[in-house]
């Protein structure tokens, strides 16, 4: 039986061109939540994820529902493209560390000032110190996460942070259930080691 | 179980995934081991604190621009088999390497260069380019002898017992043209 993201597919494939709208709806956040995270940069990963979704808009002819995954082979992907840019980015020498981290304090994140907001408790007043700290750990964690060595943060992102399966995170990694287990618990242990002074 | 062997375990027991004589033997050595207590206490708290950090959220231009460039895409493909625009960074994303860089630039000067001395004659008229700078040309006729040729027969025509056909003789001349070149211009004024 085919999940709702192949039906898509198959529609799309067959003309609906609503469909891909509603499949790029479906995934543009997670997507742009993983290669947020994994490049730790806002501002590209949005460029990255419409690449992204120009290449599966490029293969979708050649997309066979019900034999890939659509989640696993929409992350492969962009798990190349982000790699990709990482290279670029070393060989350039511009290599950021701050942009996801910071992108909040500027007061154009407009989702998190909504966060702010919906997560206020009703009667007590709001604290400003205790989101100051919460927001101080965030970026800890960020940073701390963007530290990490590319064989350890992609599974990690993939898993703690999307979500994802150890079996789809095999398959996007192109990696033995064993060696992506490993990896990510090892990716546990260094992060908890960074966090020590925040824990 | 030594705390080495126990760290190994902290991410499949975080996620209820062990099995029950694994789970009784790290339970054992967390019962013991004070540190590792500790360490897998600081474990479970930085896994929920990195597994609650909220979700990035996409800008209201997100989906307009990837609409537009989805457009642009099919009017690419649809077009007159033009080559589109990513396809055309992707071309040229090659030369971002330093060696493909080097290697481009050295085949255009190459190019350049060829094209600019195959106009101006230098590579393919070269006789023309010498006589330029040699005085007029002085000929010389040089005879040879008659010379007699054999050759081995092909047809009976003239077959001699001998398997040798005779032509008659006759006297080939041979024009060589030689040039000789004038020092009289030279800054040495005529000596070597």
């Amino acid at each position: 039986m085919l999940d709702l993201d192949d039906e898509l597919m198959e529609c799309y494939q067959k003309g609906d061109e609503g469909a891909f709208t509603l499949l790029v709806r479906r995934h543009q956040q997670p997507l742009i939540n993983f290669i947020a995270r994994f490049i730790n940069d806002r501002d590209t990963a949005e460029d990255l994820a419409q690449e992204t979704f120009i290449r599966i808009f490029k293969a979708a002819h050649r997309y066979k529902p019900g034999r890939a995954h659509f989640k696993t082979w929409m992350y492969h992907i962009a798990k190349n493209l982000c790699k990709n840019e990482i290279r670029n980015r070393e060989r350039r020498d511009k290599y950021k560390v701050d942009n996801v981290v910071d992108s909040g304090s500027d007061g154009n994140n407009q989702t998190e000032k909504i966060d702010l907001i919906a997560n206020a408790p009703a009667n007590s007043g709001f604290q400003p110190e205790v989101e100051l700290e919460r927001k101080e750990l965030r970026n800890a964690i960020q940073k701390s996460i963007a530290e990490l060595p590319e064989q350890y943060r992609l599974p990690l992102v993939l898993r703690d942070l999307q979500g994802l399966s150890y079996d789809e995170i095999s398959e996007v990694l192109e990696l033995r259930s064993g060696t992506t287990k490993s990896r990510i618990n090892r990716a546990r242990l260094m992060l908890k080691d960074k966090l020590k002074p925040f824990i | 179980m030594n705390c080495l062997q126990a760290e190994e375990y902290f991410s499949a027991h975080f996620e209820d995934a062990l099995d029950y004589e694994t789970l009784q033997r790290l339970g054992e050595h967390l019962t013991a081991c004070e540190t590792c207590q500790q360490e897998y206490a600081r474990f479970q708290e930085s896994v929920k604190v990195v597994q609650q950090l909220p979700q990035i959220e996409p800008s209201p231009y997100f989906m307009p621009t990837l609409l537009q460039r989805i457009a642009e895409e099919q009017r690419g493909i649809s077009g007159v088999k033009g080559i589109s625009t990513a396809d055309w960074r992707q071309l040229l994303d090659v030369f971002r390497r330093p060696i493909w860089a080097f290697s481009g630039i050295l085949a255009l000067i190459l190019a350049v260069t060829g094209t600019y001395l195959s106009q101006d004659g230098f590579l393919f008229d070269r006789d023309s380019r010498s006589a330029a700078v040699t005085s007029e040309p002085e000929q010389i006729r040089v005879v040879t002898p008659p010379v007699e040729i054999r050759r081995t027969v092909g047809n009976g025509s003239q077959f001699r017992p001998g398997g040798v056909l005779s032509t008659p003789a006759r006297p080939l001349q041979q024009h060589y043209v030689l040039k000789q070149v004038s020092y009289a211009n030279a800054s040495t004024g005529g000596g070597l």
